[in-house]
């Protein structure tokens, strides 16, 4: 059991690096056109 | 100014195969083939272009390596027609590294491959930095070294393969806010589930009260932010709601995450349940409903300002000799004029010189055209059908009266919001609520102690959340706004979507309703239409593009004519299977053809030109008819004219003439007497009706200002999306009541626990998605029950 007090922390900064990853890709952008990028991908 | 005189090419000169078929068009080709640009049908055999336009653009496309484009294409493009000026005009963004940067909107992209060829072909041209255009909104951003190129030639460019640039204002930028509030929510409360998982757990076989402490200061840590951040839209909801007097559906929400915010921060200091679980997720689940509602909302503003998007105007100004064009709102008073054919007339005046045909539908809504000379007035915006004049101008830019009509439009726009049923609820639901958790309180302090009386109100605070309550309306109304969208009507707001169901009495203005509201041909012999397409083929007059479209849409192929000479407002003369003929304006309303042989004059049967009933009308009006709505038929037109259509339309209840300003009156009267009515039309005249009535639906195909006053836009050329739009409304608010009273219900039967005492934050945790998944569930039938209403 004394093993959580090492992994929770641990998970914890792992789960927000993602979240802090989300919240640059929000802010670059990447989700404010859903329906272009993948009709695009087709054409190219 | 150049000659008025204009013969035209019998045959096409470069093919881009490179295979010009030899031209015998004294005869009649047997074989026929498709325009392979365009796909109109034409005699001559493959390769054989329609008109000059289409092989413009074929030669423009092989010119630029993109011939790809045919190959891959699902549909034809558009025919090419020629564009407006005044590009130079407009105001463009400057860039620090000195480009220009321009927003358009493209209209006629029937396909991926249209986006892609407009795309590269935008790109491709020299001076250009950068071109996007996209599928899904029809947008087109195009940045350009001004020292290269200009916007004249780029939208001239688009606008020679057939599609259209319109110009496209400043836009509000998504709302990225809501979206990061939703992430960091959800990473909280999974991360905080998995601990409460790890908790319930250890309920049952006893953990160590560290490890408790430790998860619960980690929930503590995470959820804090989801509180006082993630939470903070519904804080300012409350608010504004407080600060208008009035209980939002946001107060109940905002109390409930402050209280469990609270309770939380004194549990995990002195040790009890703190709930962390549960207000994350409540938070999490709302952000979401709120975040599809607006996406909804998203998709109507941008298709709203597609179809407000005009192309710049311009005018043709007379100074002594000289003749330049100028920005239509900079001609001044006494200004000289001159309209050709096809063309808008740039400001309001006098008609000095010259005749023709004006279409003045934006002002008394009516399609077919009026015969102006010297000394009539005319006005703004109407359409100079055939024939040209110089005109004097008395009125400009902002004085017009078209202007003024926009003007009274944009005022007419600023609707009061009417409450909602949820928001009707949210009073009586946060008063109770208090009541009982304040009950609970004091019953659990007598009865028990002080702590216990805390808790078992706090367990009433956490499930009387209105948590599926709140999520019902956004997520009810974004699948019915979705429905009614993909069926083409696009509603302003939610609000707009759920009115319509109180809708009793469906009033229709005639043209550009329930008739299409354009001048087309509605009657005329197919031999006689053939021999006119072939004289018409490569004019870009109005009337032409009425002729071929109806002889394609015959399906009937293109003759060649020859020898074809054009005089604007005196007809139009050539060689069709050898013969020589005139076209030129009948009888009021038609089209002469007249053989011109050797053994004297011929006539053959008119052409009659006029507005035409759209094919669903009949169905959508017999339609809302059996599902219990009245509709009336309101025209300014001749009661003769107007009871035709209407019986052509199915449509019994007709009032006829009415002047503009007299169908708001008729409105305001059967709205005194009860009625609830939906107002549906399209021109700028019909602004006061619009306005006036409780909801009102524009066509997309009108005046772009009628478009910005409606609470919903059709934004295909058919009354049926009218029909989807309240099958849509209907199926939305049987999905709220619905889940109204279930979560009502569930809030009852939870409450009632938790003032017993019963509920602890397993089950608080348990029973909040169950009932938010009952809620999704029942707003994802709307599109079902809207598509079994079609059947």
């Amino acid at each position: 059991m004394n093993a959580i007090v090492i992994l929770l922390p641990v998970a914890l900064i792992l789960g927000g690096v993602f979240a802090v990853l989300f919240i640059v890709a929000v802010r670059k952008g990447q989700f404010d056109d859903l329906d272009d990028p993948p009709r695009r991908m087709l054409k190219d | 100014m150049k000659s008025r005189l204009r013969t035209r090419p019998n045959s096409v000169e470069i093919d881009p195969a490179g295979v010009e078929p030899a031209a015998t068009p004294d005869t009649v080709d047997p074989e026929t083939g498709k325009c392979p640009h365009c796909g109109t049908p034409v005699e001559g055999g493959e390769d054989e272009f329609c008109c000059a336009g289409c092989e413009v653009a074929a030669r423009i496309i092989t010119a630029a390596g993109l011939e790809r484009y045919y190959r891959e294409r699902e549909a034809f493009a558009p025919r090419p027609r020629p564009l407006p000026g005044g590009w130079d005009t407009v105001p463009t963004t400057r860039h620090a590294d000195g480009t220009c940067e321009a927003r358009l909107i493209v209209d006629g992209l029937r396909c991926a491959s249209c986006v892609w060829l407009t795309e590269r072909l935008l790109q491709s041209t020299p001076g250009v930095a950068e071109a996007m255009v996209s599928y899904a909104t029809g947008r087109a951003v195009v940045r350009w070294h001004p020292e290269q190129t200009d916007l004249t030639r780029l939208a001239g460019r688009i606008a020679s393969l057939g599609y259209r640039p319109r110009l496209l204002g400043e836009e509000a930028v998504p709302d990225r806010s809501l979206l990061l509030r939703l992430g960091v929510a959800t990473f909280a409360a999974l991360n905080i589930m998995l601990m409460s998982v790890a908790l319930y757990a250890g309920w049952m076989d006893s953990m160590a009260p560290r490890f408790v402490a430790l998860f619960h200061w980690a929930s503590l840590v995470l959820a804090t932010p989801v509180a006082l951040w993630c939470a903070e839209p519904f804080f300012r909801g409350a608010v504004r709601g407080l600060r208008h007097r009035s209980l939002h559906m946001d107060l109940p929400i905002a109390l409930t995450v402050a209280v469990l915010n609270l309770h939380g921060l004194v549990a995990t200091v002195t040790g009890g349940d703190p709930y962390f679980d549960s207000l994350a997720m409540l938070v999490a689940l709302l952000l979401a409903g709120r975040i599809l509602e607006g996406r909804g909302r998203r998709r109507t503003a941008e298709a709203a300002v597609s179809l407000a998007a005009s192309v710049p105007a311009t005018a043709r100004r007379v100074r002594g000799t000289a003749l330049d064009t100028v920005p239509a709102d900079q001609l001044d008073p006494g200004d000289v004029v001159v309209v050709a054919a096809g063309e808008e007339l740039p400001a309001d005046g006098v008609v000095l010189d010259g005749a023709g045909l004006v279409r003045m539908a934006l002002v008394t809504g009516e399609a077919e055209p009026v015969t102006v000379g010297p000394g009539t007035r005319v006005v703004a915006g109407t359409v100079m059908e055939a024939g040209s004049l110089s005109l004097r101008v008395e009125a400009a830019g902002r004085d017009t009266v078209v202007q003024g009509m926009v003007a009274e439009l944009e005022n007419a726009a600023e609707r009061p919001v009417r409450a909602s049923s949820t928001d009707r609820i949210a009073p009586w639901f946060t008063a109770g609520t208090l009541g009982i958790a304040a009950a609970t309180f004091g019953g659990w302090w007598l009865a028990a102690d002080l702590s216990a009386g805390i808790l078992a109100a706090v367990a009433v605070l956490v499930v009387a959340c209105p948590c599926a309550l709140a999520l019902s309306r956004p997520l009810a109304a974004a699948a019915g706004l979705g429905a009614a969208a993909r069926r083409g009507i696009l509603f302003r707001s939610a609000d707009a979507l759920l009115d319509l169901d109180s809708i009793d009495l469906v009033a229709l203005d005639k043209t550009g309703t329930v008739t299409r509201g354009e001048y087309q041909v509605v009657r005329a012999d197919d031999s006689d239409l053939r021999i006119a397409a072939g004289l018409e083929r490569f004019s870009s007059h109005p009337v032409a593009r009425a002729v071929v479209e109806e002889t394609a849409a015959r399906g009937i192929p293109l003759p060649r004519g020859r020898d074809v000479v054009e005089e604007p407002g005196a007809g139009i003369r050539g060689i069709v299977d050898g013969r020589r003929w005139w076209l030129g304006a009948g009888a009021a309303g038609e089209l002469e053809l007249r053989e011109e042989g050797s053994a004297g004059v011929g006539h053959r049967g008119p052409i009659a030109l006029g507005d035409r009933v759209r094919e669903d009308s009949a169905a959508v009006v017999a339609a809302l008819g059996a599902a219990g709505f009245g509709v009336v038929l309101l025209s300014g037109d001749h009661p003769a004219v107007a009871r035709r259509v209407g019986a052509a339309a199915g449509i019994d209840s007709i009032e006829a003439p009415l002047a503009p300003g007299s169908k708001a009156r008729w409105i305001r009267g059967r709205q005194e007497r009860g009625h609830q009515i939906l107002f549906a039309g399209d021109g700028i005249n019909d602004g006061p009706a619009l306005a006036q009535a409780d909801v009102a639906v524009a066509m997309g195909t009108g005046a772009a200002a009628s478009v910005l006053a409606a609470d919903a836009v059709i934004s295909v050329p058919s009354l049926a999306p009218l029909l989807a739009g309240l099958r849509a409304s209907q199926a939305a608010r049987r999905a709220i009541r619905a889940n109204q009273i279930r979560s009502i219900g569930y809030n009852v039967l939870a409450v009632a626990g938790a003032a017993a005492g019963l509920i602890n934050p397993l089950v608080a945790a348990l029973l909040m998605p169950l009932s938010s998944a009952v809620v999704i569930g029942e707003s994802a039938r709307v599109e079902r029950v809207v598509s079994r209403a079609e059947q």
